[in-house]
């Protein structure tokens, strides 16, 4: 009897313990260990994906919080929702006050910022590697209990509202570029501006906002990505504080994809009435970037448009005198990748010999192999550049949360740049042959 | 009966547990209430700099950093605006941009490719006392590097073509900035604080362009391009030796030069306070740029001014920025500065404000310039500037070009090797005293104050604290002398 007693009372208080450390047993941590630098991630029971990498040059910590929303999660009338998220978030939340967030991390020499992109939206700073538990405090505290009210709301649109009327005055071409990202991803979701229409702003309300908030701001939709001089011990106890009682949201069903484009070139005409020279928007959609044909598309985008000496700079810019601004690439909204060119030229004869001089360039992509010497420019230049994102800590911090987000794994950086390493001239000709071809979408910019 | 108790009270605890760790929580945990403790500030250890010169007088310093496969370079040359001839302002940063523009069997665009082959990125800024190369590649071309870039410093080919087409590239940036008024309105502070020292020169505008002849860039080459006036700055995954060596090799035959730099003498600082306006008719804000000529970044009282600075307006949590934005609701933005040169540094003011409120904010930068030079600055003050200073050194140094851009800068500066090594200790021994005996020494109550805004509403503001008002236009061409009655 008292040894079934006896039994009995030890699983009763094994199960009083595993009660007690109920929060630990759901964390699961996964170390990387063939990266070039260390590491480590680690999933919350709530849903929290943290990235922990750890570089003790300098007594700096890098924090990044990335959430999985950006204009792509907005529905129609309700524009701008992201964007005005982003600006709410220095606002204050329940025991950070207005502007707090940005005065404790100026008071510590540190450095802040955020940004809002058509899938994600990312807060980061860098500060002495001392105040690493503050920023988490803050973070936590911005995701747990927003302040989301009247007052802020208002504030937050009135900034937004002078925001866009400064940024139409400086830059005439800037609703041509709305318009081209409409015909070019030919959806709504995907192709409207982040920064939002002004009347879907003037027209949020703080019950908007709140369902917006509740809904993408949650643990199980974010990633934390720190990368410094921490202790990895120590770190962990601090977000398990901080983050681990957050309770997760409804899980987020992806945003349906626009239906496959039709195979038929699109092109159209605007005015542009403040602009002093006419131009034109060219675009054309590309494959997934888990699509392995991604890799080569970006070098495709190395050898046209990257550096003084690329293809597109040489002709249009150097030998040929056709523009006064030239800037284009991939862009990327999920899973949804689109090629882009923005042209400015002299006048309308230039224009059309400018759009000649492109083409050109395109099928001389798909008809020559290119030399192993100008392949060879093109991956060092990428080599350099994709090495750069992982520099430091904050390169690095938002590399790895942008790597996850975009992919849901963390990919070997080594290993991934090996693939755009072993590119061959042959690549390059299928992969301009299949992206590349009549279904171009064109937007001329004209002038008043 | 004992045991079936212990029994009952295990599995009330147990219940109770259960429904502790399943129930919603409280509002908030405690934790959250307040923010956390930080821990101490963690030691620096700031990387050693090695140094060595070759024969011909080219210094090397060297800054070890091997955890990426990139180089890092600053070069150096003592060839800066102040060195233009009085009648060539321009010269200096027309030659500094031709170097790229041909060598003797390569074209400029020749040049472009093989610096873009080896994943290089190459850019030049000229200051009044030097010009400085940025160079970044990667580390397996270091010889390809080193070639091209003595290439550039030994043989360039100034082609007549060439400089026509940087010419009228520098002349269409020059006139593009005319439309920022934070550019023109730093402009004209300069250069009247400048108004008889050689750095004023720096202040030049477009119009001055068209005389620089291809033979005037061949001279001011030859003059000054020379190793004995050339300091380069490494930082990578190199040894010392291996640097020392390669370099010997690819820039032993650059001749050395005539030493005719003397230094130049410290301007004298603005003893009366001066007006000057630009007209930008229709402007929707007001720009002021205000300030005076103060001590060398090598005098010791640097670092009382450094904090000094960083309380006024270093950042948005700083008096100006807190005055007049926050709580008088007059400007966008307010902040001060200090430049380094080699003579002197420059102690600024500036802030966009609307423009009806132009005389106002000036009256509230002076009391915030008088809370400073007539009673002492609050220990607390000074400890969370201190705070801001020490916590900001370390990213400033982060980067491989931020570290050699830190190291030329302490190098162009003269500074002492103490001046690198001890920066927290310095900054630490500062305190309400050192700030204070240093603010009632500056000029800073007898300004130059530059004001860019629309006339109609801004000029006679102005009448409220001076007798009379310089004109200029945004090229910084003197127009006339505004006298109130």
């Amino acid at each position: 009897m008292n040894e079934v007693l006896n039994f009995k009372t030890k699983l009763l208080i094994l199960c009083l313990i595993l009660s007690f450390l109920g929060g630990s047993v759901h964390i699961t941590a996964q170390e990387k260990k063939d990266f070039p630098f260390p590491v480590t991630q680690y999933k919350f029971k709530n849903g929290l994906h943290v990235i922990l990498s750890e570089d003790y040059s300098l007594p700096l910590v890098s924090v990044v919080m990335a959430y999985r929303v950006g204009s792509i999660n907005e529905e129609p009338g309700k524009t701008g929702l992201a964007y005005l998220m982003e600006n709410l978030m220095f606002l204050g939340s329940e025991n950070v006050e207005r502007m707090q967030h940005i005065s404790i991390i100026h008071k510590v020499g540190g450095e802040f910022n955020a940004a809002t992109t058509g899938d994600k939206t990312i807060f980061y700073q860098r500060v002495p590697s001392n105040q690493l538990t503050q920023v988490l405090w803050l973070e936590s505290d911005r995701m747990k209990s927003l302040q989301i009210d009247d007052s802020n709301v208002e504030q937050a649109k009135l900034d937004i509202l002078e925001e866009i009327s400064l940024r139409k005055a400086r830059d005439p071409y800037l609703e041509s570029s709305w318009r081209f990202d409409r015909l070019l991803y030919g959806n709504f979701a995907f192709g409207h501006p982040v920064i939002g229409s002004e009347d879907d702003l003037r027209n949020l309300t703080v019950q908007d906002v709140k369902d917006f908030y509740d809904r993408f701001y949650i643990p199980n939709n974010a990633v934390l990505s720190i990368v410094g001089n921490f202790d990895r011990k120590k770190a962990l106890a601090d977000i398990k504080k901080y983050f681990e009682t957050i309770p997760p949201g409804e899980p987020i069903p992806p945003v349906p994809l626009p239906k496959s484009p039709e195979k038929k070139s699109i092109v159209e005409s605007m005015q542009a009435p403040l602009a002093q020279s006419p131009g034109f928007h060219l675009g054309y959609r590309l494959p997934s970037p888990a699509s392995e044909d991604f890799y080569v598309l970006s070098i495709i985008e190395y050898i046209l448009l990257r550096g003084m000496s690329s293809r597109l700079h040489k002709r249009v810019f150097k030998r040929e005198k056709l523009v006064l601004e030239l800037n284009g690439g991939i862009e990327r909204r999920q899973d949804q990748t689109r090629f882009k060119i923005f042209v400015v030229n002299n006048n309308q004869y230039m224009v059309q010999r400018c759009k000649k001089a492109i083409f050109s360039e395109l099928h001389k992509l798909k008809t020559n192999f290119i030399s192993e010497e100008e392949l060879n420019k093109v991956k060092n230049m990428f080599r350099k550049d994709y090495i750069n994102q992982y520099t430091t800590s904050l390169p690095k911090a938002l590399f790895l949360a942008e790597s996850f987000l975009s992919r849901n794994i963390l990919l070997n950086p080594a290993e991934e740049l090996e693939k755009y390493m072993a590119i061959t001239p042959k690549d390059i000709i299928g992969v301009t042959y299949r992206y590349f071809g009549v279904e171009s979408v064109i937007l001329d910019v004209k002038t008043k | 009966m004992k045991v079936k108790n212990r029994q009952a009270i295990i599995l009330i605890f147990f219940l109770l547990s259960q429904i502790i760790l399943n129930s919603p929580l409280p509002s908030q945990e405690r934790f959250r209430r307040t923010p956390p403790i930080p821990e101490p500030f963690p030691t620096l250890q700031l990387p050693e700099i090695q140094q060595a010169s070759l024969y011909n007088g080219l210094t090397l310093w060297v800054v070890p950093k091997n955890d990426l496969p990139i180089i890092s370079l600053k070069i150096i040359v003592f060839a800066g605006e102040s060195f233009s001839p009085e009648n060539l302002p321009g010269l200096a940063t027309l030659t500094a941009h031709s170097i790229s523009r041909g060598v003797s069997d390569f074209s400029s665009s020749e040049i472009e490719e093989k610096i873009e082959f080896i994943g290089g990125d190459l850019s030049a800024e000229i200051h009044p006392d030097y010009a400085l190369f940025s160079f970044t590649f990667l580390e397996e071309y270091f010889d390809e590097a080193l070639n091209l870039l003595s290439r550039m410093l030994i043989e360039p080919t100034f082609i007549r073509r060439e400089i026509d087409s940087l010419r009228t590239a520098v002349y269409y940036n020059l006139l593009e900035k005319n439309s920022d008024p934070d550019f023109f309105t730093k402009r004209l502070l300069l250069q009247a604080l400048f108004t008889n020292h050689a750095y004023k020169k720096s202040t030049f505008n477009e119009d001055g362009l068209r005389n620089i002849t291809q033979k005037d860039i061949v001279s001011f080459f030859d003059n000054h391009y020379r190793p004995n006036n050339t300091h380069i700055v490494f930082a990578g995954n190199l040894n010392f030796n291996t640097i020392f060596r390669e370099t010997r090799r690819f820039f032993n035959r650059w001749q050395r030069g005539e030493s005719n730099h003397s230094a130049l003498p410290s301007p004298e600082p603005q003893e009366e306070m001066k007006v000057c306006f630009i007209e930008t008719p229709g402007a929707k804000d007001a720009t002021i740029y205000m300030g005076n000529i103060v001590m060398p970044a090598t005098d010791p009282d640097i670092f009382p001014l450094i904090v000094m600075n960083q309380v006024l307006g270093g950042t948005p949590n700083s008096r100006l920025f807190m005055n007049l934005r926050e709580s008088k609701q007059y400007a966008y933005n307010a902040f001060s500065e200090i430049e380094f040169f080699k003579s002197c540094s420059v102690f600024s003011i500036h802030a966009r404000v609307r423009p009806e409120v132009v005389e106002s904010s000036i009256m509230e930068i002076f009391n915030d310039i008088n809370l400073i030079t007539d009673k002492k600055i609050p220990s607390f003050d000074i400890e969370q500037s201190k705070s801001y200073l020490i916590g900001n050194f370390p990213l400033q140094i982060e980067t491989y070009d931020d570290l050699v851009s830190k190291v030329a800068e302490h190098k162009t500066l003269n500074l002492e090797d103490e001046h690198w090594n001890n920066y927290y200790e310095n900054i630490m021994l500062i305190n309400s005293e050192k700030v204070f005996e240093l603010a009632k020494k500056l000029p800073l109550k007898t300004p130059v104050i530059v004001v860019a805004g629309d006339g109609d509403i801004v000029l006679n503001q102005f009448r409220e604290f001076i007798k009379e008002v310089d004109i200029y236009n945004k090229k910084g061409i003197y127009l006339g002398t505004y006298k109130f009655d």
